[in-house]
């Protein structure tokens, strides 16, 4: 692959990446969540026709725009969310569109396809029978499955996107195996991940991915644990973040004790004061989301107790939390934080109604002045409050849920990822207005992938990992190293 | 150095996207809001042209007046697709309320008699509705599915109840559905007065702007806080109510009450709300579009009977306003967000 560039609106996920792809080699592509690894693979499995750059097989120049073309080419790929039919057999799912005819014309044959399956089950050492019900396997055995596709279709390069994500011990060991069954056939494999005791135990080279660039890539002997959490966290020169004055009041805004909501986090303890950014850094998967979405009411803690502004409040719904004081910005702003077909004022004002209505009649007046002031105050870029909120483009629509929820006059605000996958405008317009409100009182908690960005903010960091804070770091001992390493290390 | 930068780099990016936008919005987003009135009036002028009698006021409103029981309908229906749901049972609860509405209107004028035929099928279908709202709000049914059953529950119900017209209404009951007021028949001042009413609640309570942003994002209107449930149950309500005011309107008008009236209703009164333009993913409608998409089915179908178009041939004709109605609509979405007319084509043949 050579000078891979793939752009979404607003931002460019990867920029000019040249990649080798060896036969018989499994090579391990790395990186923060949002450096691009997923999105390069995804161009190369066909998953974008608009990308720019090369893409040579064998030395042959060839251009992969759709899944089926790169099927033809050779190439399959593992998604994070697996794309089996649940309630076709194992084989049926694998030669799905190629079934075998029956003598009988339209029909198809089964048993020649379950042969078949069965052959390459067989193969790779995947213990599923293929009469079974795809929907009836674990989710392990159906990555089994998807890889025995790939393999049934003599693939030349086979890409799996985090495969071990939600596996166990030994099902990650039976993964293993039979990647390397397959690597031995002479299949290039690219594994991504960001476990860093999987990529050694099973990688032959490594490429580090940031920002939707390639870093560098060794043998993975070059490689020591402690140059690569470095290689994969560092920070980025063209980033800026703001710092104002802030006060270091100690009047606790959240306080929030041994809360737990089995299996996502257990035990999880800390505050938030006036004037304060707190940073909650780890791994997705690691329980950050989760707990974030319980203090605001999203879903309901099991046990533990959470006080605002000193009073212990009872949380089982959005509604409890708003009631509290506490906005939550979410991570995907389509998913929980937009509704796309209404225009930007009426989004804007979306979580601030019952303040701006009697009974029942919202007050039009108030409701414009408040619409007008959010956009003004973020700088929000739009033709009109009355345009549909979709058409702005990704910074824009962040500014919106933004706004939306200081509208709300919270003295918690919680910011899920708030500048994901937004261009580097946006961003700093977005931090500087963290800072300020921060400057002014608002007590923040900042969730974030990004390590530069979480230490640039933050005043204090909690690392959770697997559902528990593990670490905590005053700013004066911000280091991306040991930041990183409290977040990854020992994970498996 | 660096900053200043960066704020040049933002003012550019801001000039560019504000430029964009503003050339989109004008004449896209008016043909977006008011496309279907200039359908509507093309509509009219092409049948004053083609049919002889067609244009006079007496025409007019015998047309408003056929579309009164269905436009009632379809504003209730409105309420319920704007929240990305659907109600098949309309028909049958207009059924029932009919019913029931009739055994009173039969018997001699009092006070209490009055209260109860005019009264009663108003609270029945809201009963209904509120049926309906609560098995899809509480137990979280599929409201096709849900209305479906009631559709048939409903209907079983009343035609097992009294399966027998019932004729020779009083003629005080008769006066709401065949009187007029000035040169406006009474029903098409119940038309305009529920209009106006479902105007103000969508527009500008609460509750409207909930049930907008529910049809829209269900999701992120919980995480506004918004009561997901109670907003839902208030929506079939409505749509029960509108049902069973269209009950009374309807066995009025026909001096008669059937348990097999409004059989098929459901269809013509989505296929209204849908050809105004509202989305039936949600989020997207207005009272007034859905009006006038009630009045194009209806002037369609009164514009081909004065020109002697068989019957059979009117449903055909129906049946394309819907798709290319629809279709237009489509496209004029898919312009918006910068779309192709191909893209737009395809959408359409096979689904968002």
């Amino acid at each position: 692959m050579a000078q891979i560039f793939k752009r979404f609106v607003g931002t460019v996920a990867v920029r000019g990446v040249d990649l080798e792809l060896a036969g018989g080699d499994i090579h391990a592509l790395v990186g923060e969540n949002g450096a691009g690894k997923s999105t390069l693979m995804r161009v190369l499995a066909g998953g974008y026709a608009d990308y720019s750059g090369d893409i040579f097989i064998d030395g042959a120049l060839v251009r992969v725009g759709t899944p089926r073309r790169a099927r033809e080419l050779g190439i399959a790929m593992v998604h994070q969310e697996l794309s089996l039919v649940p309630e076709l057999t194992v084989a049926e799912n694998m030669f799905l569109g190629r079934e075998a005819p029956s003598r009988i014309p339209g029909l198809i044959d089964r048993r020649i396809v379950e042969n078949r399956a069965g052959a390459v089950l067989e193969e790779i050492e995947a213990d599923v029978s293929p009469r079974q019900r795809v929907g009836s396997l674990s989710l392990a055995k159906q990555q089994l499955v998807e890889i025995a596709k790939g393999i049934s279709m003599n693939s030349r390069v086979l890409i799996l996107d985090e495969p071990t994500s939600s596996l166990t011990k030994r099902e990650i060991d039976e993964l293993f195996r039979v990647v390397r069954t397959t690597k031995e056939k002479g299949v290039a494999v690219v594994y991504i991940s960001h476990k860093l005791p999987e990529i050694f135990a099973l990688s032959d080279r490594v490429t580090v991915m940031r920002d939707g660039q390639k870093l560098s890539s060794r043998p993975v002997a070059d490689w020591s644990e402690g140059d690569l959490v470095r290689e994969m966290v560092g920070k980025s020169l063209t980033e800026f973040f703001p710092r104002g004055q802030r006060s270091s009041e100690q009047t606790p805004v959240l306080e929030v004790r041994s809360l737990s909501q089995v299996p996502h986090f257990a035990a999880v303890s800390f505050s938030v004061h006036r004037g304060e950014v707190v940073g909650i850094y780890g791994l997705v998967g690691s329980g950050r989301t989760r707990l974030a979405k319980a203090v605001f009411g999203l879903s309901g803690a099991d046990s533990g107790e959470i006080r605002v502004n000193g009073e212990v409040r009872t949380i089982g719904a959005p509604a409890d939390g708003i009631e509290a004081g506490i906005a939550f910005v979410p991570e995907d702003r389509r998913v929980l934080g937009l509704v796309p077909v209404l225009d930007v004022g009426k989004n804007l004002t979306l979580a601030r109604l019952k303040a701006l209505s009697g009974r029942a009649f919202i007050d039009g007046s108030r409701e414009h002045q408040l619409i007008r002031k959010n956009v003004r105050d973020l700088n929000i870029r739009t033709a009109s409050i009355r345009t549909q909120v979709s058409a702005l483009s990704g910074g824009n629509q962040q500014k919106v849920v933004l706004g939306k929820w200081l509208s709300t006059e919270p003295s918690l605000l919680i910011l899920d990822e708030p500048t994901r996958g937004i261009d580097v405008g946006a961003k700093a317009e977005i931090r500087q207005k963290i800072d300020a409100l921060a400057a002014h009182g608002m007590a923040i908690l900042l969730i974030s992938s990004e390590l530069p960005e979480i230490m640039g903010m933050s005043d204090r960091i909690l690392v959770m990992r697997n559902g528990r804070i593990v670490a905590e770091f005053a700013r004066a001992d911000f280091t991306e190293e040991a930041i990183g390493t409290a977040a990854i290390a020992g994970r498996h | 150095m660096a900053k200043s930068d960066l704020e040049s780099r933002t003012a550019w990016m801001g000039a560019r996207d504000g430029g964009a936008e503003v050339r989109q919005s004008n004449l896209t987003e008016a043909l977006r809001d008011y496309g279907i009135y200039v359908v509507l009036a093309l509509l009219v002028i092409g049948f004053s042209i083609v049919a002889p009698g067609f244009a006079s006021v007496t025409n007019f409103i015998l047309i408003l007046l056929q579309v009164s029981v269905m436009g009632i309908l379809s504003i209730g229906m409105l309420f319920v697709i704007l929240s990305r749901g659907i109600d098949l049972s309309v028909g049958s609860i207009l059924a029932i309320a009919g019913i029931f509405s009739g055994l009173i209107a039969r018997q001699d004028l009092t006070v209490a008699n009055a209260a109860l035929a005019f009264g009663l099928p108003i609270l029945i279908g809201l009963f209904c509705g509120l049926f309906n709202g609560s098995l899809i709000a509480w137990f979280r049914l599929p409201p096709l599915i849900v209305t479906l059953g009631t559709m048939y529950a409903f209907r079983g119900f009343i035609v097992w109840y009294h399966v027998n017209p019932i004729y020779q209404l009083q003629s005080w009951y008769r006066v709401l559905g065949q009187e007029k007021i000035g040169p406006v028949p009474i029903p098409v001042i119940i038309l305009l007065a529920v209009t106006a009413l479902a105007s103000l609640v969508l527009n500008r309570t609460r509750f409207g702007r909930y049930v907008y942003a529910i049809g829209g994002n269900e999701d992120a209107a919980r995480a506004s806080g918004i009561n997901v449930k109670l907003v839902k149950l208030g929506v079939y309500a409505i749509s029960g109510f509108y049902c069973g005011l269209a009950g009374l309107v309807f066995t009025s008008r026909l001096g008669a009450a059937q348990s097999i009236s409004g059989m098929g209703f459901e269809l013509v009164a989505i296929a209204s709300v849908v050809v105004g333009g509202a989305s039936l993913f949600g989020g997207r409608g207005s009272v007034g579009s859905t009006l006038v998409g009630a009045l194009i089915m209806q002037v369609v179908q009164s514009g081909l009977v004065m020109l002697d178009v068989p019957s059979p041939i009117q449903q055909t004709t129906l049946g394309f306003i819907i798709i290319v109605a629809v279709g237009v609509d489509m496209y004029v979405q898919n312009r918006r967000s910068g779309g192709t007319l191909a893209g737009s084509i395809r959408d359409f043949l096979f689904g968002q």
